[in-house]
């Protein structure tokens, strides 16, 4: 037998195990999350189809061109979707890989096998492109269903993103772990300084080219069509592995099966070759960085109370113990961990496009309908910031104590006391950045007093209540034989606590939209109906969020009381 | 069967393991002593290729392990202190795979598989998912895979950890038993009351440096006064403080 399909043979057992395991579960558990998953992705088609019927009926007011205008709008909408993936994929891919390939436990296993590096690097990467991948298939499909239904497509249009999935997937994976590969044969031999000038370099550019890319002078005026049409041209450039994947799936569309054959195959013999690259490539770099890796300097000497982190630990001299003592261990665990940082680097990055890009929007605050409009969806970008940054380091914390459990079970301390100690170590931390960029996001956009007050109290609400669902369902769904975050996070209990999420982000910004946009429509009997209107949103909020606080810690905490550790 | 020459590692600053040399031929017992931080890790890691050397090299039964890794590790079984096992695989299931990393044939691996197995006692639990194992249970899966392929040369990292007394001397019988059938064990072990009833020589390394190799009544008869090879070890190794 060939020792790839020894190993994923053995991936395929595992995850039939992991698969038949699930009858041991809770069924209220499973029940739940499969009826939400279900639900976002009928929301997520049901959104899809009204903007693709949308699309079709904004087409048609253009008289002679029906349905031609639409069809090119969701054409190159599509176009944008899929390049968009490209890039995320290719970023997904690069921290996916270094965990997969450098720092699994299975490695050191599977490095003394007598195998190639490049075999080694290959089963690797197939599990790469399988954990990277698998949330585009549950988030795209409802995306070309309804492109199918909408444009009628024959039979065939749904065969052809099965078919396109894989090499498609494929590509970014291979750039990913290209990445991956060079850095950390180049990273280990570099000094810290240099590392640093580097990151920043990168961190700077990325700002850069985001604030340009996607500045929205570009669509703030009258010609946003011509804008639109304008920037997504250069999605549709022949030498784009995202273009031939959406002109072969288009293509099939329309019945034109050889145009989409030829684009298939053009994707997948450029996957295949740039496997073959990246593998060869691997045959040189991975041993010698895997070495270096492992054999950087470990007399790392961190004196106890120097550096940022002994400053910190000073600072939290106001907070009794043990809480300042899991406070401090969270704080240097995270700080130590780069994989962490280096994501939470990029939040940072993605919240500074997002201010710098707000100035741009200055144009439309004179409509009371577009202002009222903005508040809204400035809580919403601010508070799906938050989503993000509670789904993916707030909800692992409790899993990351794992095996290391059995010292908080032993220490005179109460689970309660540890499950209130990540909770509020979540609000101290996120809600520095996100009450933060409210206000300033708030500033910026000129926000009248009323929707400035409404903004901030939202965000910082929405700590609390984002801050309850992670911890409680973290200890809810605690994985505790998992070490790498980015994992936990993806399990069941993950993708639940993200749903969920957006769900109570959902119901806070759509309570105020709908008073702000009421009273904008003049629907309310007098300004004293608004007020009250707006009393009621916020009363409504916090009751809300005090329910997100409460259920789910409460589970969470019942459930580790219950388990045997 | 194994041979280093002058073999170092470097982490960094540190050195780890400096200018071992060692020559143990086909059949032997090799212990490696020393306190921890001693290096011995270090040692195992650069002969299964699982760390590149600073300096030197390791020769495995003919092959240097850097230059034909794939030929030098078909010839080594390894088993770590802290096994790396499939928690969603059976012991069965584990075992068909590792057959598979060895390119072992299907009459081979059958034949092989259900003896080690029962020859451990875990052919009772072969078709529970490794998850449900307890630590020795573990460890007895770990041993009977590194030897599924019927290696020359085993190399075990203090195998000693989660065995019961009974499973520690059948342990113990079967290693012995296998360096008379022509396999090279090189055994790192802190319990020197085993590595004095077992090996045929014994290497001591310190601080990075093999202090003194020889056979057991060669390695105690360096003490001042007669006594245990555990009074030689600690009498060897004291002092100063481990890296």
């Amino acid at each position: 037998m060939s020792q790839l399909l020894a190993i994923l043979q053995a991936k395929l057992r595992m995850s039939c195990h992991t698969v038949a395991s699930v009858r041991t579960e809770s069924k209220l558990k499973i029940g739940f999350i499969s009826l939400a998953a279900l639900i976002l992705w009928i929301g997520a088609f049901v959104v899809f189809m009204e903007s693709f019927h949308w699309l079709l009926r904004f087409g048609s007011d253009f008289g002679g061109a029906a349905r031609g205008i639409g069809n090119i709008i969701m054409t190159r909408l599509l176009g944008v979707f899929a390049l968009t993936v490209f890039f995320m994929l290719i970023f997904s891919n690069v921290l996916v890989s270094f965990s997969t390939i450098y720092r699994s436990r299975e490695v050191t296993y599977l490095i003394q096998a007598p195998m190639s590096f490049q075999t080694f690097f290959v089963a690797r990467f197939a599990e790469c492109v399988t954990f990277s991948s698998w949330a585009l298939a549950y988030l795209g499909s409802p995306l070309l269903f309804a492109y199918g239904i909408t444009n009628r497509a024959p039979w065939g249009f749904y065969v052809a993103p099965v078919a396109f999935f894989i090499p498609f997937v494929t590509l970014p994976a291979v750039f990913g772990a290209t990445i991956t590969l060079v850095l950390a044969r180049i990273f280990p031999r570099l000094r810290l300084r240099l590392m640093v000038l580097l990151a920043v370099l990168a961190v700077l550019s990325v700002f850069f080219f985001g604030r340009e890319y996607f500045s929205a002078a570009r669509f703030a005026d009258d010609t946003i069509l011509p804008a639109l049409l304008d920037v997504s041209i250069q999605t549709q450039s022949p030498y784009l592995p995202s273009y031939w994947a959406t002109r072969g799936i288009l293509a099939a569309a329309t019945g034109d099966y050889a145009e989409s054959a030829f684009n298939w195959m053009l994707l997948t013999a450029n996957a295949l070759m740039a496997l073959w690259v990246v593998s060869m490539l691997a045959r040189w770099l991975f041993y010698p960085g895997w070495s270096s890796l492992a054999g950087s300097d470990r007399n790392r000497v961190k004196p106890l109370g120097k550096g940022i982190l002994g400053r910190v630990d000073r600072l939290l001299k106001v907070l009794p113990n043990p809480t300042r003592a899991l406070v401090i261990k969270d704080i240097k665990l995270f700080w130590r961990d780069p994989t962490q940082w280096s994501q939470f680097v990029i939040f940072f990055g993605i919240m500074a496009i997002y201010i710098a890009n707000l100035r741009n929007t200055s144009r439309y605050y004179e409509q009371e309908f577009w202002r009222s409009w903005i508040a809204s969806l400035n809580i919403g970008a601010c508070t799906l910031i938050l989503a993000t940054l509670t789904s993916r380091f707030v909800f692992p914390l409790i899993s990351l104590e794992g095996r290391r459990f059995w010292i908080l079970g032993l220490a005179p301390l109460t689970l309660r006391h540890l499950v209130l100690q990540k909770f509020f170590l979540s609000i101290a931390t996120t809600s520095l950045f996100t009450v933060g960029i409210a206000i300033l996001s708030a500033v910026m956009l000129k926000l009248d007093p009323i929707y400035f007050a409404l903004s901030v109290y939202s965000v910082l609400i929405t700590n609390f209540g984002l801050a309850g669902l992670a911890v409680g369902l973290g200890a809810l769904y605690p994985s505790f034989q998992q070490d790498n975050p980015a994992r936990i996070v993806s399990g069941m209990g993950g993708t639940l606590n993200l749903i969920l999420s957006i769900a109570y982000i959902t119901f806070i910004v759509g309570a105020q939209a709908f008073a702000l946009q009421w009273r904008v429509l003049n629907l309310f009997a007098s300004d004293q109906a608004f007020y009250t209107a707006l009393a009621t949103v916020v009363v409504f909020i916090t009751m809300l969020s005090a329910f997100c606080v409460v259920v789910p810690l409460r589970l969470g905490l019942k459930n580790l009381q219950d388990m045997e550790l | 069967m194994i041979l280093t020459e002058n073999l170092a590692k470097c982490f960094g600053g540190n050195t780890a393991v400096s200018d071992l040399n060692l020559d143990i031929p086909a059949g032997e017992f090799f212990c490696f002593l020393g306190p921890n931080g001693a290096g011995k890790t270090t040692t195992i890691k650069m002969l299964t290729g699982l760390l590149r050397p600073t300096r030197g090299r390791a020769v495995v039964g003919g092959f240097d392990i850097q230059k034909n890794p794939v030929e030098a590790k078909k010839l080594i079984g390894y088993v770590p202190d802290n096994p790396f096992l499939y928690e969603k695989l059976t012991g069965r299931e584990f075992m068909r795979f590792v057959a598979g990393l060895y390119q072992m044939s299907g009459d081979h691996f059958e034949e092989h598989c259900e003896r080690l197995l029962g020859l451990f006692e875990i052919d009772r639990v072969g078709d529970q998912l490794v998850e449900d194992y307890s630590h020795g249970m573990r460890q007895k899966l770990s041993f009977a895979s590194c030897f599924l392929h019927r290696p020359r040369i085993v190399v075990v990292d203090e195998p000693w950890v989660g065995l019961d007394p009974k499973n520690i001397r059948f342990v113990k019988d079967f290693l012995r038993q296998q360096t008379q059938e022509g396999t090279t064990i090189f055994m790192s072990t802190h319990t020197l009351s085993i590595a004095e009833e077992v090996a045929d020589r014994i290497g001591i390394i310190h601080r990075g440096k093999l202090l003194h190799i020889g056979t057991v009544p060669e390695i105690k008869a360096l003490a001042e006064h007669p006594g245990s090879l555990e009074d030689v070890f600690l009498q060897l190794t004291q002092g100063d403080e481990p890296l």
